[in-house]
């Protein structure tokens, strides 16, 4: 015999559509409509899960979102999820259920022996008996602990559910449709405004799907109709609001239907927001109270009236409050024999005359002093005078109700406690916010409904309308009767309080938060925290004000004064998936290509990431791995002539009248009095002195110059110029553009590449005469503009051509084309940044953003007369020290040893410990020295230069000897680049 | 006169009963910067907001404008190109402003982004000027660099209609 049982009476349910699914394995069925916790009490399915702690048979407490106990994992394989919450998951079919926190089954769990391990098992057991006998002990019991205890579990593979995320806007955004809501957002909607209702269920209505008054029934579906008729309303079922964040921001999360993604997180902005959030529930606390068929009056209700599923003879009904008895009444109308037992002295003629018009027993100053039943309860006795047994399916409890204020608290507003309904309503709303209904304390339905045109009004009023709207069409019913409640907060002090569950989902007992108050966590902070109340996927929905309340009577504090715990977003749990939307995988960020991506890709480049650059590594030419592929490519361009790709360098047009000064104060180095037809190499610093970039810059007109910049550091110049030209000399006429992604570039290098740039363009003088070594030319070749520049990064002679991004694969093919007799080849990355730690040039790695122009030995090009962005700041005293880390060269001194970028310097006679004298910025094999070479930041610098150090790797466990040399490893001269 | 290149060469096309999501290429971009006189006497009338399309010209701040016409001399102002610069997605349908809601944190609705206006925002974490053309075409220029991802962005918001 199970203790619940299906009605014949109409419900939310579509009987005509039964829908299968499995629970532990087993095949069971439902039907449309229902949820999986009300498709499982159907089942006479009571007994769900093991609690957190002592792994104590639990069943189903709630019919919403606060349900502590009835979670589930459901899906399989990738779409697994632990701890769905079965009382507001939709039915569906083919669902796969499973019980958690029990082995090897549900109804015997080896673990129950946790309850007789209880007593040591009390609040904040771990902090205490955990930490010996070693130090470090907790590590070895955590894990132990984690395993016996806690909800479900996540599975390791990759979610394959997809997840997306929206942005929406609205004028009006109405959470929740119960009375309230559905009244603001059909006056909002009337407007022809822009409306959007968002509801957590699957159906709109709220508190109106349980009713069993006909008459509200009819007004629901005439508001629901009404809504759906309203082109500019948009009706959100299965979205629950998660958080109201600054500037109206609200995150929506939003199961679709019908829609390739499981899960739609949306960014809503509104110009004002509704909060029709309602009320929950509050438990009431006694002995067992956490017993498979001990249930929220209200979700009795509900079980009955909206999924038909009644208990199958007898109801127990314990309250302190007026509003269990509407279950009470309608449990009677469906021939379930009810008894109440009433905390209450006295209770208002009205009710009892129903209460005895339909052969409802009331004991009055009574309540519950055991629940009988381990795995379903079979009988409660009764506390008081009335010490009696009554058998029963099913104990409703109503300890009153809480007001759901998380989303208005979580912009800072507090909470605050209203001692008429013994409870906490928000503190306020923020300017545009609104509230109405339960959240308000308001638990009438026809002033809820009131209210809710009421905010709905003040809404369309900040947004200017002015219209006449008319009023919503109340229901034909008697006005509200007057809540009362004596609130008790837990059972009487003599009362047993082991098994006397506060936080069900975190098996928090009475006990529990006495000993937290004798150990001096006395706030509501630390209680939360000392005993784990209010964590969990429920955070305390039902158990919150029940344990404040209990924590301000052991203080001898009002409640007001004891305040609450902190509401934080999400409201409901969230899958990590809906708050990664599509930024997984190769959509985590986007990816930056080169103009002549497609050509690396079509002739063997192998790619490597650079910031959110994807560049060409090395080629296939050239060796199968990196090490052997970069030698080869080193060899091609100091032996005869490459073309690497060179577009990622940042770029930058400069123009106007006084492009000239405004460049002379950026870079270190004077551009005042560059030529036109010339590049200079420019450092620039931070207004702190420490170097920012550096790169060359040519001048193309008198007003027109064209500054490069390093790949990395080019969006932080450009806003650094911006910024400059904006905020401080405003009386610089000059307009500066990025040109990164206008122009590509590619670097022809090698002893060759005059040969080279000749047999590309045989009509353009090439010429060290006609373009000397800092030279620049634009030419106009088939049709567009190419730029040629006579710089160098390898050390070798060298030529950049640049041109707009559409023509840089015809140009780069065309070039390859035409010096294919000199058997020209493509170089990558590794063998660009290679080739210049051979020659000293300094590239990102080398700047850390706490260098000094000093620090690179590039202080003597800085002008000595003129002053220059980071001048001031340069000369302070730390910035001069002689000590500082310096840019120096290493040299390998052992044949069968490498060097590592990041290696720690240590000078010989050093003991290798600690952060050392300095450490490897980049390194390379030569194949000019024929070993490896590195750059480095060394304490004191070039002063050590000769000296024997050792390079230590800790990670590979390696020393290296080496010595400190000038960073110029070949041609110091610059004979090659003057060729 | 050297081929031009796309950089959606490589891109997945998408094929959809109700969307189109295409490259729009061969286009002029010209950024004339200079004082608002100078622009005038050069260019003519000229949108005084930001985020109003005119004649072909769009005002990105107060001192730069935007033009998608074909390139003219103007004295006293400073020209850019940037035709090589922006790749320029075409997006045209009824659910396009559903579609580019998952894409950009602005107000899609036809009421608020009307035809002949435009936005300067972020897609992707990428910078994007998005074009209203007509009630169900937008044209949203992305950077060169940046353009396959943003197509495989958008391609990937539009998957409920392909």
């Amino acid at each position: 015999m199970t203790a619940f049982r299906r009605t014949t009476k109409p419900a939310h349910i579509d009987r005509g559509k039964p829908v299968t699914f499995t629970f532990d394995g087993k095949s069971l069925s439902g039907f449309s409509g229902d949820t999986l916790a009300s498709a499982l009490l159907a089942n006479g399915k009571t007994l769900l899960g093991r609690s957190f702690k002592y792994h104590r048979p639990r069943g189903i407490l709630a019919a919403g979102l606060e349900e502590p106990n009835a979670l589930f994992t459901t899906g399989r394989g990738g779409r697994t999820e632990p701890n769905t919450i079965g009382t507001v998951t939709e039915l569906t079919s083919g669902l796969v259920a499973k019980s958690q926190n029990a082995w090897p089954s549900l109804a015997f769990d080896i673990m129950a022996v946790n309850q007789l391990l209880s007593p040591i098992f009390s609040a904040g057991f771990y902090y205490k008996t955990f930490m010996g006998p070693l130090k470090k002990s907790w590590m070895m019991y955590e894990p132990i602990i984690r395993k016996a205890a806690g909800l479900g579990t996540a599975v390791a593979g990759v979610d394959t559910a997809r997840y997306e995320q929206r942005f929406t806007f609205c004028d009006v955004l109405v959470i929740g449709s119960g009375p309230s809501g559905l009244a603001a957002a059909v006056i909002a909607a009337r407007s022809g405004l822009r409306v959007i209702v968002a509801e957590q269920d699957f159906e709109l209505g709220g508190s109106l799907l349980s009713t069993g008054n006909d008459v509200l029934k009819q007004w629901r579906q005439a508001q629901v109709a009404e809504l759906e008729s309203y082109k500019e309303c948009r009706v959100l079922k299965r979205a629950t609001a998660m958080g109201i964040y600054d500037g109206n921001l609200v995150l929506l999360n939003v199961t679709p239907q019908n829609h390739p993604a499981h899960m739609v997180t949306e960014q809503c902005r509104a110009r004002t927001i509704i909060v029709a959030t309602g009320a929950i529930e509050r438990p009431l606390v006694f002995e067992n109270n956490d017993r498979p068929g001990v249930m929220l009056a209200s979700a009795v209700r509900t079980y009955l009236n909206r999924f038909g599923v009644a208990p199958r003879k007898r109801a127990v009904i314990v309250t302190n409050n007026d509003s269990a008895y509407q279950t009470a009444f309608e449990l009677a109308e469906a021939d379930i024999a009810v008894t109440v037992a009433e905390h209450r002295a006295t209770l208002s003629g009205d009710l009892l005359a129903r209460a005895a018009q339909l052969g409802i027993a009331i004991f009055p100053s009574s309540g519950i002093a055991d629940v009988i039943g381990e795995k379903q309860i079979r009988g409660v006795r009764l506390a008081g005078r009335h010490a009696v047994t009554i058998d029963c399916d099913v104990l409703a409890m109503s300890g009153g109700w809480s007001p759901v204020v998380h989303l208005t608290s979580h912009g800072g507003i507090k909470p605050i406690y209203d001692a008429t309904i013994a409870a906490f309503v928000p503190g306020g709303f923020a300017p545009t916010h609104f509230g109405c209904g339960g959240i308000n304390g308001t638990f009438g339905v026809m002033a809820a409904i009131r209210e809710g045109e009421v905010a709905a009004r003040g809404a369309l009023e900040i947004l200017g309308f002015s219209k006449n709207l008319d009023p919503i069409d109340l229901p034909a019913m008697r006005e509200d009767r007057t809540y009362t409640i004596q609130p008790i907060w837990h059972a009487s002090e003599n009362a047993p309080e082991k098994h006397a569950f506060v936080d069900f989902q975190n098996d928090v007992t009475v006990k529990d938060i006495k000993q937290a108050h004798q150990e001096g966590y006395l706030s509501v902070e630390h209680l939360k925290r000392y005993t784990t109340l209010g964590m969990g996927t429920d955070q305390g929905k039902t158990s919150n004000i029940n344990a404040l309340a209990m924590m301000a009577d052991l203080r001898g504090l009002p409640m007001s004064a004891a305040g609450t715990t902190t509401f934080r977003p999400p409201y409901a749990p969230m899958t990590i998936g809906a708050l990664a939307g599509r930024s997984i995988g190769a959509h985590f960020r986007p990816k930056r290509l080169s103009p002549l991506h497609d050509w690396h890709l079509a002739n063997g480049a192998t790619f490597i990431e650079a910031g959110l650059w994807l560049r060409a590594w090395y080629y296939d030419w050239a060796g199968n791995s990196p090490e052997a592929a970069y030698i080869a490519e080193m060899q091609l361009v100091r032996q005869n002539v490459g073309l690497a790709d060179v577009s990622s360098l940042g770029k930058i047009d400069v123009q106007g009248p006084d492009a000239a000064e405004f460049l002379n104060r950026v870079y270190v180095n004077g551009f005042a009095k560059l030529p036109v037809g010339r590049a200079r190499y420019g450092v620039m610093l931070n207004d702190d002195g420490i170097v920012l970039d550096d790169g060359t810059t040519s001048r193309i007109s008198d007003t027109q110059f064209y500054m490069t910049t390093t790949t990395a550091q080019a969006g932080e110049v450009m806003s650094w110029l911006e910024f400059l030209l904006q905020m401080h000399w405003t009386d610089l006429d000059v307009h500066v553009t990025s040109l990164t992604d206008e122009w590509g570039g590619m670097a022809l290098s090698g002893p060759n590449s005059r040969r080279a740039l000749q047999l590309a363009f045989p009509d353009v003088d090439v010429t060290t005469e006609a373009l000397p070594y800092m030279g620049v030319i634009d030419i106009q070749f088939e049709g567009i503009t190419v730029r040629i520049l006579r710089l160098s990064f390898s050390g070798e002679l060298a030529y950049e051509i640049h041109c707009p991004a559409n023509y840089t694969t015809a140009l780069w093919e065309h070039v390859f084309k035409a010096a294919s007799p000199l058997g020209i080849k493509p170089y990558g990355l590794e063998a660009l940044a290679s080739l210049r730690i051979e020659k000293g040039h300094v590239a990102g790695a080398d700047l850390d953003h706490r260098n000094t122009l000093d620090d690179l030995g590039l202080g003597k090009m800085a002008g000595k007369e003129k002053d220059y962005v980071g001048k001031a700041l340069r000369f302070r005293e730390d910035c001069q020290a002689p000590e500082r880390w310096s840019l120096v060269g290493i040299e390998c001194m052992e044949e069968d040893k490498r060097l590592r970028g990041g290696a720690i310097l240590f000078a010989a006679n050093d003991e290798i410990k600690g952060h050392g004298r300095g450490y490897v910025t980049s390194v390379t094999w030569s194949t000019e020295l024929n070993k490896f070479i590195a750059l480095a930041l060394y304490h004191g610098g070039l002063k050590h230069e000769g000296e024997e150090i050792i390079c230590a790797f800790p990670l590979k466990n390696e020393q290296v000897r080496a010595k400190i040399v000038s960073p110029h490893f070949i041609d110091k001269q610059g004979e090659r680049l003057h060729a | 006169m050297l081929k031009s290149s796309s950089a959606l060469l490589s891109a997945r096309s998408y094929v959809s009963a109700v969307l189109n999501i295409s490259e729009a290429p061969d286009f002029t971009l010209t950024q004339y910067a200079g004082a608002d006189k100078d622009l005038k006497k050069a260019l003519g009338r000229l949108p005084t907001l930001v985020g109003v399309v005119q004649g072909g010209f769009m005002r990105v701040s107060a001192t730069q404008i935007w033009s998608l016409n074909d390139a003219v001399a103007a004295p006293n102002c400073f020209i850019t190109p940037l035709s090589s610069s922006r790749t320029r997605i075409e997006i045209s349908g009824a659910p396009v402003r559903n579609v580019l809601g998952k894409c950009a944190a602005i107000d899609f609705h036809k009421s608020e982004f009307k035809p002949n206006s435009f936005a300067m925002t972020g897609m992707h974490h990428v910078p994007v000027l998005i074009h209203c053309v007509s009630a169900d075409m937008f044209h949203i220029y992305v950077m060169r660099t940046f353009a396959l991802s943003i197509w495989d962005h958008i391609t990937d918001a539009a998957l409920e209609y392909a």
